[in-house]
C-alpha cells in the first residue's frame, strides 16, 4: 500500500535524486559509450560529482550546457554542437542524450531533434545514437534507469531489424539488472547463471564498468560494460531475465519485437526468492545446480538460525528506490524484523501492491518515525537523521559517501544474502 | 594598489581576454553551474535554512556534496527545496514557495532564509524578489532572494552573485556586541575539512580577531556586521574579490588577496594584515610570531624536504589556489611542471607566471585528458587536484593529492604545510604504486 504525501509544500531532507542521474548511470554499462545532459553544465556536473563520489569511478558524461540564451532561442543547437564535438574528439559507440527538467519545461523536442540527427549522420559514423526524455519533476534514479534501458533497446531493435528474425542461440539468455543492483550484485547474478551452463548477455552491465577494471587507463568514455556489438545478440537469447521490477519493461519490448519470453524477480535477496531463482534456472537449463551453491544454501541456513537472535522484537526503518525497497522489505519479512517506517522516492505497481504502508516522501518523513526503531537503513543523506535519533545506521542505495567497496557490496544470490543478514545482525545485536 | 580586475561579467565588455565569462562550450564543458556557485559561497552559513526552488535534480542532487564543517548549527545540513512536480511548474511554483517558506518558520524558526532560484523558475518568471520582500514583511525574520540559476553562467559567476546578495540584504544590517582593534573579515574561506579553525589559531596567536567569516562556519549574525571590521583579506575567490571592492566604496574598508597556504604565503599574509592595520604593536608582533614559528617549520620540515626534493608535481585546481598551492609546493622542494588555470584569471596567471617562471606548463582547459597528457609530457611524479579527477589519476597509476572541496586534510598556515608535506611523503611512498605494477600469474586472455 502506498500513500502520497503529495500536499506537502516543503521536501526536507531528499530522498529522490533525478531521472537523469539514473539514466547516466545505465549508460556507464555500456563499453565506449558516453551519456549527453541536455541541461545547463550544473545538471552534469552534479551528477558526475555524485557519481564519482558513491561508485569512486571515473563517470563519462557531457552536457550541451545551455545557457539562458540558448532556452529562448532554441536548444537544438546546443545539442547538435555537442553532438559533433563529443563525435568527433572521443569517437564514442554509443551516445544516449538524455533531457532534463530545464529543457522538458522549455518545451525542447529532444526526440525529434535527435532523431533528425540521426538521420543526418554521416553513413561512415557506426555510433549508436538515442534520446531519452527524462523530466526530472517525475521518477527518480531507478525509472531514469529503466527508461533509458527500455530506450536503448527499442532503438536497437529498430536500428538491427534485420537481425531479429536471426534464429535463437542455445543457451545463451539475456539479463537485464535493476538500477537497485550494484556492480558485484550483477557480477553476482552473472556467475550463478554461467554456473548453469548459459552465455549471459547483460544488459547494462555495471559489473564490468563500476566495479574497477583496469588496465585501460583513463578515457572520457565508458571503459567496461556491454559492447554495442555484444548487446546486438540480446536479440538472438531464448530467455530474459529481469532482476528488479522496474525492468519488466525492457523485457517486454524484447517479447514484443522479438518473441523472447521473459520473467522478473522482483528480488533476489532472501532464501525464498533464491530457492524460486535456482528452481526456475534448474528448470529452464535442465542442469543439476552446482555444489558450491548446496554449500551456500546451508550456510545461508544456519546463518538464519545463529543471527535470529539479534532480530527478536527489532524494528527497522528503510528509505530506498522502490525496486530496492521491495527486495529489503522481503528480505526483512523473513528475518522476522518489523517495519516503523517505509519510504520510498515514487509509487510503483509492485508496492502499491504490499500489504505494508510505504510512504512517497523524504527523510524527514522517515526521522518522524524514527523514534523507537532499532535500525536506520538508507543512504548516507539519512545518517544525520539517525544521528539525531541516536539509533544505529545502515548505508544502503544511493549515494553513499566516504566508505569504501560501495561498488561490490553484495546482497543478491544465496552468498549476497548471507552477508547482508551478518551485517545486520551486527548491527542490530 | 594594484590594477583591479573585476571578474564581473558585465566588465568582460572592456576585457576580451577575460577568462571568468567564457561561455561554456557543448559537449566539451566540465564544472559547475552558477547555482553550484552560489550554494558554494552561502551554504556555509550554518544557522539558516537554505531552500532551493526547484525541481528536484538542483536540491536533490546536490545537497552535502560539500566539505564545510560547522562548530555548532547544522541546519545548513538540511536538504529543503519546494521539489516542484509538473503542475507546480505549470502554475508558476509561487504558492508553493511561500507555503515551504513559512513551513521553514514554522519548523525551525531560522534567523534568515537563503532562497535561491533555479534555470525552471527563472524559466518560468517567478518574481523570487518580490515573494521574498512580501514573506520578509509578514513573517519577520530576512527572506534573501539568491538569483542565481544555473544556465546564467559558471561556477564563480555564481560566488558573486552569492556575493552581491549578501551585500544587498546581509552586510550592514546589525552592530557586533564587541570590536577590537584588530578585527577583520575572512571572505572566500569556506571551513573545507576545518581550515578556518587552524587559521583562527593561527591569528589569535599574534591577537588578530576574524569579526565575519564569509563565510566558512559563519554565522547569520557576523555576516550581518560585517561592514563594522577594520580590514577584508579575501582567502580563496576571486570571483568574490567585488564584494570586498564594494565594501570599501562603502564602508571604507580596505581589502587585499592572500593565501594561508605554505609558511611564506602566510607569512606575508600576516604581514599584510599587520601593514594594513597599520599598528606598530602589531606589525612588531607578527615580525616576532614569523620568524620563530617558519624556524620550528623548518626544522620540522627538514626530513621531509630530503624526500620531496625533486619531485614533480603537476596542479590543476581552480582561480586562487593554483597560485597559492605552488608556493606551498615550492617551499618544500618540489618542482611543479604544470598548473590548470582553467578557472584562474588573467591575474591569477600572472601570479602563477611569477612563481613557476616561463617553463611550466599551464593546462587552460580540456579537463582530464590535457592534464593527464601534460602529466606524461612533463614527467610527473604526482597529481594534486580536486575530487573529480581522483579516479582518473587513480586509473593510470598516478599518486593523487585531493586539494578541492571534498578532502579531509586541512592545509593552512604553517602547521597546514607540515601536514601537506607528510601528505605528499605518505602518498608518493605507499607501496601501492609498486604493487599495482606486478603482472597477473596468467597470460592475457
Amino acid at each position: 500500500m502506498v500513500t502520497y504525501k503529495t500536499e506537502k509544500e516543503l521536501t526536507i531532507n531528499p530522498l529522490k535524486v533525478s531521472q537523469t542521474l539514473g539514466g547516466v548511470l545505465a549508460l556507464q554499462g555500456f563499453y565506449q559509450a558516453i551519456p549527453i545532459v541536455h541541461g545547463s553544465q550544473g545538471c552534469a556536473a552534479f551528477i558526475k560529482a555524485l557519481l564519482t563520489q558513491h561508485y569512486q569511478e571515473p563517470i563519462a558524461i557531457q552536457t550541451t550546457a545551455l545557457q539562458e540564451m540558448n532556452i529562448i532561442f532554441g536548444a537544438e543547437q546546443s545539442m547538435i554542437q555537442a553532438m559533433d564535438t563529443v563525435l568527433e574528439k572521443h569517437k564514442p559507440s554509443i551516445v544516449a542524450v538524455l533531457s532534463t527538467g530545464l529543457t522538458e519545461t522549455a518545451g525542447d523536442d529532444l526526440i525529434g531533434n535527435v532523431a533528425n540527427y540521426i538521420k543526418g549522420l554521416n553513413k561512415e559514423c557506426g555510433c549508436f545514437v538515442f534520446p531519452v526524455a527524462l523530466p526530472d519533476f517525475e521518477g527518480s534514479l531507478e525509472s531514469g534507469y529503466s527508461r533509458t534501458v527500455e530506450a536503448m533497446i527499442r532503438q536497437l531493435l529498430k536500428r538491427e531489424k534485420v537481425c531479429v528474425s536471426n534464429k535463437k542461440i542455445k543457451n545463451q539468455i539475456n539479463f537485464l539488472p535493476g538500477a537497485h543492483l550494484t556492480p558485484g550484485d550483477v557480477m553476482e547474478i552473472k556467475r550463478i547463471l554461467h554456473s548453469f551452463g548459459f552465455t549471459v548477455v547483460t544488459a547494462p552491465d555495471l559489473s564490468t564498468s563500476l566495479a574497477g577494471n583496469q588496465g585501460l587507463g583513463y578515457s572520457p568514455l565508458t571503459q567496461g560494460g556491454i559492447s554495442y556489438n555484444q548487446s546486438k545478440q540480446l536479440v538472438s537469447s531464448e530467455w530474459t531475465i529481469a532482476v528488479g521490477a522496474s525492468m519488466a519493461g525492457a523485457a517486454k519490448i524484447m517479447e514484443e519485437i522479438a518473441g523472447i519470453p521473459f520473467r522478473v524477480f522482483p528480488s533476489l535477496s532472501g532464501l525464498k526468492a533464491n530457492d524460486e531463482f535456482f528452481s526456475f534456472l534448474q528448470e529452464i537449463s535442465k542442469q543439476p545446480v552446482s555444489p558450491f551453491y548446496h554449500w551456500e544454501r546451508d550456510t545461508l541456513v544456519d546463518c538464519l538460525l545463529d543471527a535470529h537472535f539479534s532480530f527478536l522484537g527489532k524494528k527497522v526503518v528503510l528509505a530506498l528506490e522502490p525496486d530496492h525497497l521491495y527486495s529489503f522489505i522481503t528480505l526483512c519479512k523473513e528475518l522476522g524484523l518489523k517495519f516503523d517506517g517505509l519510504v520510498t522516492s515514487f509509487s510503483t505497481n509492485i508496492l502499491s501492491k504490499m500489504e505494508e504502508e510505504i510512504i512517497i516522501g523524504d527523510l524527514d518523513d522517515l526521522e518522524k518515525m524514527a523514534a523507537s526503531a532499532d535500525l536506520w537503513i538508507s543512504s548516507s543523506h539519512g545518517e544525520q537523521g539517525a544521528n539525531r535519533m541516536n539509533i544505529p545506521f545502515m548505508p544502503l542505495g544511493f549515494p553513499i559517501f566516504h566508505q569504501l567497496g560501495n561498488s561490490l557490496v553484495t546482497s543478491v544470490g544465496y552468498r549476497g544474502t548471507i552477508e547482508t543478514i551478518i551485517k545486520l545482525g551486527n548491527l542490530l545485536k | 594598489m594594484e590594477a583591479m580586475q573585476e571578474p564581473a561579467c558585465e566588465h568582460s565588455m572592456n576585457n576580451n581576454n577575460h577568462k571568468g565569462c567564457a561561455k561554456p562550450k557543448p559537449g566539451e564543458a566540465a564544472g559547475g553551474c552558477s547555482f553550484d556557485g552560489a550554494q558554494i559561497t552561502l551554504l556555509p552559513i550554518a544557522d539558516v535554512a537554505h531552500l532551493v526552488h526547484g525541481p528536484i535534480a538542483c536540491g536533490g542532487n546536490s545537497w552535502e556534496g560539500r566539505g564545510s564543517l560547522s562548530s555548532g548549527s547544522s541546519l545548513h545540513r538540511y536538504g529543503l527545496t519546494t521539489n516542484l512536480n509538473e503542475q507546480q511548474i505549470i502554475f508558476g511554483g509561487e504558492k508553493q514557495l511561500r507555503d515551504a517558506i513559512r513551513g521553514i518558520v514554522d519548523r525551525f524558526s531560522p534567523p534568515a532564509i537563503f532562497v535561491y532560484s533555479t534555470c525552471i523558475t527563472a524559466l518560468i518568471g517567478v518574481d523570487l524578489d518580490a515573494i521574498c520582500r512580501s514573506e520578509t514583511e509578514k513573517l519577520g525574520i530576512s527572506i534573501i532572494p539568491v538569483n542565481s540559476p544555473g544556465f546564467v553562467g559558471s561556477k564563480s559567476l555564481g560566488n558573486r552573485l552569492a556575493g552581491e546578495a549578501l551585500l544587498d540584504y546581509v552586510i550592514g544590517t546589525a552592530l557586533p556586541p564587541s570590536e577590537s582593534k584588530w578585527d577583520i573579515n575572512l571572505i572566500g574561506e569556506y571551513n573545507i575539512a576545518g581550515e578556518i579553525w587552524d587559521i583562527k589559531e593561527l591569528l589569535a596567536q599574534v591577537g588578530i580577531n576574524i569579526l565575519s567569516k564569509i563565510t566558512g562556519d559563519g554565522r547569520f549574525n557576523e555576516v550581518r556586521w560585517a561592514h563594522r571590521t577594520k580590514l577584508n583579506m579575501v582567502v580563496c575567490s576571486r570571483a568574490l574579490i567585488n564584494m570586498a571592492r564594494k565594501m570599501e566604496e562603502r564602508y571604507d574598508i580596505p581589502y587585499f588577496e592572500g593565501s594561508f597556504y605554505g609558511a611564506k604565503e602566510t607569512t606575508a599574509s600576516l604581514q599584510t594584515i599587520a601593514r594594513l592595520l597599520n599598528d606598530k604593536e602589531l606589525i612588531d608582533r607578527v615580525q616576532a610570531f614569523t620568524n620563530q614559528e617558519e624556524k620550528k617549520l623548518d626544522q620540522e620540515l627538514e626530513n621531509y624536504r630530503k624526500k620531496l626534493r625533486g619531485k614533480r608535481a603537476v596542479l590543476y585546481t581552480g582561480g586562487v589556489k593554483s597560485w597559492s598551492i605552488i608556493s606551498a609546493l615550492q617551499e618544500l622542494g618540489i618542482d611543479v611542471v604544470g598548473v590548470g588555470t582553467n578557472k584562474s584569471t588573467n591575474e591569477d596567471i600572472a601570479r602563477i607566471r611569477e612563481r613557476i617562471g616561463k617553463d611550466a606548463k599551464l593546462i587552460e582547459s580540456g579537463g582530464a585528458k590535457k592534464i593527464l597528457q601534460t602529466f606524461r609530457k612533463e614527467k610527473g611524479d604526482i597529481l594534486i587536484a580536486g575530487g573529480r579527477n581522483m579516479y582518473v589519476a587513480l586509473k593510470e597509476h598516478i599518486p593523487f593529492i585531493d586539494i578541492n572541496q571534498e578532502r579531509h586534510h586541512a592545509y593552512a598556515g604553517y602547521k597546514g604545510l607540515k601536514k601537506l608535506a607528510e601528505q605528499l611523503v605518505n602518498s608518493l611512498e605507499n607501496p601501492v604504486w609498486q604493487i599495482v605494477k606486478l603482472q597477473p600469474p596468467w597470460k592475457e586472455r
